[in-house]
Parts: structure tokens; C-alpha cells; sequence
């Protein structure tokens, strides 16, 4: 025998019965409220109730405070990152002090390089071996 | 928790009025309603009548065809509204960020109301005190239970110790007069400027206050809905209901959230602006669904609703078939009268476009659904019993199932929630959310027929903890 026709002859006795057993509950819950029944009288427009508090005023306790995250620093690495340096004022800004030959020829070196500090002697030792952009 | 702490015990009058509309004669109303819907069956049967004549289609081929048509319109409304639940609720999702509004931590005032809950009180205010928020107080309100309730909160009154501080435990102890009535005492009482309303027999999570609190940063939010779910699961039908609030409430409410128009704040934790609760006129006792009726009255006055998923409140579902449909027909019932309460504002889409929206899809949920499911399944019945048609049934129930079974997987993804429960969608639809239709197509024709209905306490079991 094919199977749908089985899984529909279950399905179909299985809503038939719960047509039945929703009308049938529906019926006997009526019955049983019909016993119960009673009409609610009409209420007043105040009525006297009683507050119960408690006595005692606990101890003074600290105000709640908002759970602060916590950071955990990783190994090998710096705290925070620090903030950076504010303008403190009255800093002084430098002299310029041109560059004299005898400072040249104390230095070493024929050339000069531009810089913020003005021109400097350029001081390189071709001996490190590090890697360099021309 | 330091129990049995010393008390101060006041008299005081508590505020019980509410704001109601004067209804007008119940038997008349009810007369003209059936007279309305008669006169509409009997235009419907003329109209039949008359046309039927001039079609060239014999009446056997025009029911096969309209069903076939009216099939096609569900399997089109079906696929609509679950596609379209599905991708407004992945946007909100996506959209849903974690980050926390550090430093906002306004006073709030946790509700407790309670009646006949002796046996989970206790447990629900030692969920209270284990809430990682530091600035909230709780006001249990007895509402004149008849059992030990009273004594057993009476115990918890005191400073009790939160996980940050001291919390300050008072009770209201008011004579019987429905939840919403508790509510209010609750609210009245407080000085907070936000208020958290849940149920007695509900349990939060640490995390629920200070992830709901953080949305109230916007000054458009009025409230914030939380994520109910079941909390004594293992059995057959809490395990399907704790798959229904993760697959029908919870994705409708985060669809729901993407346009800031949540239409019900669940019972179990609803956290608001006090403003937007007063401006509202409170919790109203004259629907049995007073949080569906007050989060439309928020958002009547301009005031938004978001979902906040991560703040979970675990409750106790109705284990017994019983207790189950005397929960639905209430919810049912509720919901009807809350439509019907602001029918103005489901008419007149000028008033508030959202409330419109809002209303008309609670309107469909409630009464359109149901009754579209039930006659869809009528009709395979009838399909195979009389016309041989048996094979119908099954590729209606196969592809139902596919569909729920790729929703709930979602879902639960989605929540973090329990594998387990994807399985139960394989039943989901055919047997479970068959019965929960019959139930609120019952209750539809007793609330048009104005049948008189109770509120019904549900009995707690009190073994569950979180």
C-alpha cells in the first residue's frame, strides 16, 4: 500500500478527533463555569485598603556606581597610549646660527644639509650597511 | 531574604472609580445586533436567490468553484501575512542593537499584583530582588485573596537585600476587585516615574528592568513590551504553548516593533512612562483584556511601543486542556470588547493611521483567522468524506507543516530557545491551533450574543522556578 494515502486517512481521523475534542472541551469548560458563577458586585468609588511598610530605614549605603571596564595591559607592550603634549606657552623658538667654514672642515664632511634647525653638516658613515633610499 | 522584618501598618482610601462610558441597556443591544445580523443574512439569501437563476453554472459546480476561490484567497492571505510577520520581524531584529544607555537609571516601582497566589509570591519577589538594576522599589497589592497570600507577603514587607542595594518591599492589602483595580492601587501609589506592571505568579530575569528602562531614552516611547515565556515546560501542551509565544506572539510582536506600534503589552511585564499610563486614564475593568485595552489607549494618545526581546518574564502556562480554554476564551473574549471599545478609531483612519493599522489587524487575528482556518478544515473533511477527496487533507496539512516547521526553526534560532520545540510544529497548526480557533470561535459568537462570562482563576502549581 502507498503511503499517502495511509498518512492521509491519519491526518483525517486526527482532525476529525480534534474537532471533536476542542468542541467537547469548550462544552465541559461551560458546564463546569455555569457551577461557578457568580456576579461581581458593582464597586465602590473608594475603598479602605491598608498599606503595610516596613519600619526599619536601612543603613546608609554608597551611591551605586556604573561598573568601571577593566583594561588588562598586554606583555611587552606600553600602557595606555600617552596623550599627546599640550602647548605649554612661552616656548622659545630657536636661533639661527649660520654655519661658519671652520664648523665645515671640524665636521668632516663638504656638503651641507637643509633642515628645520637650518643647514647642517650631513654626516653619513657608508660603513653601516643599512639600507638606503637614493 | 530577611523575612518577617518590623512592619507599620496604615489605614488608607484607595481611589477604586474608573472612567466609564455609560451603557446603554444590554437587552436592547444585544436585540438590535441580531437584528442587524439577521437582516444581513437575509439580504445575502435574496441576493442568492435572485442571481443564482441567471448563471449558466449548475449549483454544485458554483460551490466547487467558490470553494476553490475562497481556498485560493486563504492560501494568499496565509502566505501574506506570514511572509510579511516574518520580514518585518527580521528587520526589527536586525535593526535591535544591545548597546546600553549607560548612567540612565531612573527610579521605577515593580507592580506585583496578587490574588490567591500563596504557593509563587514569594518566588516572584525573590526573582525581583536578583535584578541587576539599581533604583527600583516593589509594591506587592493584594487583591483581598482568600487564601494565605496575605500572610505570605505580609512576611516579605521590609528592606530586602537587591543585588546592589537595599529594595524596599510594601504591601497593598485592598478588598476584591479584579486585576486591573490592583494595578491601579499599585500605580497611584507609586512615585516613580516609570512602573513596571506584571503578574503575581511571573518571574523576571536579572537583565529585564535595565534593558526595558534604556528605550524610555526617547521621549516618543510611552511603554515597553517584554518577552513572555512558558516556564514549567516538559509537558505536552505547555511545550506547545511555549512554542506558540516564540512562533505567534513574539514574532508578531518584534514585526510589530519595527513600526513602534505594539498593540498588546503582555500581562506578565509591561514596563511604562507613568505619563503615558495617566494620560490613558489607567487600567479599565470593563474589558477582560485590560492590557490589550490600555496599550491601545497609549498608543490612541501618540505614544509609541517598542519590544524590548531580552526582557524575559517566565510564566506558568495552563497544563490541562481546561485551564487552557477558560485562558483563551478570556484573551478572546478580552480582545473583542477592546476592539469593539475603540471601534471610533478602527473606522476613521484620520484620527490615528496607527491605531487603524493596529486595530484591524487585532480584528483579523481574532475573528477573520479563526474562522478562515475552521472552514478551510471543514472543507478537507468534507472533501474526503463525501467526495472521495482524501489525499486533499494530506498536502494541506504537508505544506502547513513545512511552513510552520521553517518558521519555528527560525524562531527559535532567532530566541536561542530549545531545539526541541521545532519538532512540535510538525502538530502545531492541525491540532493545536484548531482547538485554540474553535475556542475563540466559540467565544466570538457568546461576546456578539453578550453571554455572560467570569473572569476565571487559573490554578497555579507554584513548583516552577527559573
Amino acid at each position: 500500500m502507498e503511503l499517502i494515502p495511509i498518512l492521509s486517512t491519519i491526518i483525517l481521523v486526527a482532525t476529525i478527533s480534534t474537532f471533536i475534542l476542542a468542541i467537547g472541551a469548550y462544552i465541559l469548560y461551560k458546564v463546569r463555569e455555569r457551577k461557578g458563577e457568580r456576579v461581581s458586585a458593582p464597586q465602590p468609588s473608594s475603598v479602605q485598603a491598608e498599606l503595610v511598610t516596613p519600619i526599619e530605614v536601612p543603613a546608609t549605603q554608597p551611591a551605586y556606581t556604573e561598573p568601571q571596564p577593566i583594561f588588562v595591559q598586554q606583555p611587552g607592550q606600553p600602557g595606555y597610549t600617552p596623550q599627546p603634549k599640550q602647548y605649554a606657552g612661552q616656548e622659545k623658538r630657536k636661533v639661527y646660527i649660520p654655519v661658519t667654514e671652520e664648523d665645515l672642515k671640524a665636521s668632516g664632511s663638504k656638503f651641507l644639509k637643509y633642515t628645520s634647525e637650518g643647514y647642517v653638516p650631513t654626516q653619513e658613515n657608508k660603513n653601516t650597511g643599512a639600507l638606503r633610499w637614493r | 531574604m530577611n523575612l518577617n522584618q518590623k512592619i507599620k501598618r496604615t489605614p488608607i482610601l484607595l481611589e477604586n472609580s474608573e472612567d466609564f462610558k455609560k451603557e446603554e441597556n444590554p437587552g436592547r443591544k444585544y436585540a438590535r445586533r441580531i437584528l442587524i445580523s439577521g437582516l444581513l443574512s437575509l439580504f445575502l439569501i435574496l441576493v442568492i436567490i435572485f442571481t443564482l437563476p441567471k448563471t449558466v453554472l449548475s449549483v454544485s459546480s458554483l460551490i466547487e468553484y467558490a470553494t476553490i476561490v475562497a481556498l485560493v484567497i486563504f492560501l494568499f492571505i496565509l502566505l501574506v501575512r506570514y511572509f510579511g510577520i516574518l520580514i518585518m520581524a527580521y528587520l526589527y531584529l536586525n535593526e535591535y542593537t544591545f548597546k546600553s544607555k549607560n548612567g540612565f537609571y531612573p527610579f521605577v516601582s515593580i507592580i506585583v499584583p496578587v490574588y490567591n497566589e500563596e504557593k509563587v509570591v514569594a518566588e516572584s519577589v525573590r526573582s525581583l530582588l536578583e535584578l541587576d538594576y539599581p533604583n527600583y522599589e516593589i509594591i506587592i497589592v493584594n487583591d483581598g485573596s482568600t487564601d494565605n497570600t496575605k500572610k505570605v507577603a505580609e512576611t516579605l514587607v521590609g528592606y530586602q537585600k537587591g543585588r546592589h542595594n537595599q529594595i524596599k518591599v510594601s504591601l497593598i492589602d485592598k478588598p476584591n476587585g479584579g486585576k486591573s483595580r490592583a494595578l491601579n492601587a499599585g500605580i497611584r501609589y507609586s512615585k516613580a516615574e516609570f512602573v513596571l506592571c506584571m503578574d503575581g505568579d511571573s518571574q523576571l530575569n536579572e537583565d529585564s528592568l535595565k534593558l526595558a528602562v534604556r528605550h524610555f531614552n526617547n521621549p516618543e516611547i510611552g511603554a515597553v513590551a517584554g518577552n513572555v515565556k512558558v516556564m514549567n515546560r516538559g509537558k505536552f501542551f505547555t511545550d506547545l504553548q511555549a512554542l506558540e509565544y516564540i512562533e505567534g506572539l513574539n514574532m508578531a510582536r518584534s514585526a510589530q516593533s519595527f513600526i513602534k506600534l505594539v498593540n498588546i503589552i503582555p500581562g506578565p511585564i509591561g514596563l511604562f512612562r507613568k505619563k503615558a499610563i495617566e494620560e490613558s486614564g489607567l487600567y479599565s475593568s470593563d474589558t477582560f483584556a485590560e492590557d490589550a485595552d490600555l496599550t491601545l489607549k497609549i498608543l490612541a494618545n501618540g505614544w509609541k511601543i517598542y519590544y524590548e526581546p531580552n526582557s524575559i518574564s517566565y510564566t506558568e502556562a495552563p497544563a490541562k486542556l481546561q485551564q487552557l480554554m477558560k485562558q483563551r476564551y478570556r484573551w478572546t473574549r478580552g480582545i473583542i470588547q477592546s476592539i469593539r471599545k475603540h471601534k471610533k478609531l478602527m473606522i476613521n483612519p484620520t484620527i490615528n493611521f496607527g491605531d487603524t493599522l493596529i486595530l484591524w489587524s487585532m480584528f483579523y487575528e481574532a475573528l477573520i483567522w479563526p474562522a478562515m482556518n475552521i472552514a478551510a478544515n471543514v472543507f478537507f473533511i468534507t472533501a474526503a468524506l463525501v467526495f472521495g477527496f482524501t489525499q486533499l487533507i494530506f498536502f494541506w496539512w504537508a505544506g502547513l507543516a513545512l511552513l510552520d516547521l521553517i518558521t519555528a526553526l527560525y524562531c527559535v534560532a532567532a530566541e536561542k530557545e530549545e531545539f526541541r520545540l521545532v519538532l512540535y510544529a510538525v502538530i502545531y497548526r492541525m491540532f493545536f491551533i484548531l482547538i485554540i480557533d474553535v475556542c475563540k470561535m466559540m467565544s466570538t459568537i457568546e461576546e456578539f450574543l453578550g453571554i455572560r462570562m467570569t473572569w476565571g482563576k487559573l490554578e497555579r502549581v507554584g513548583t516552577a522556578r527559573v
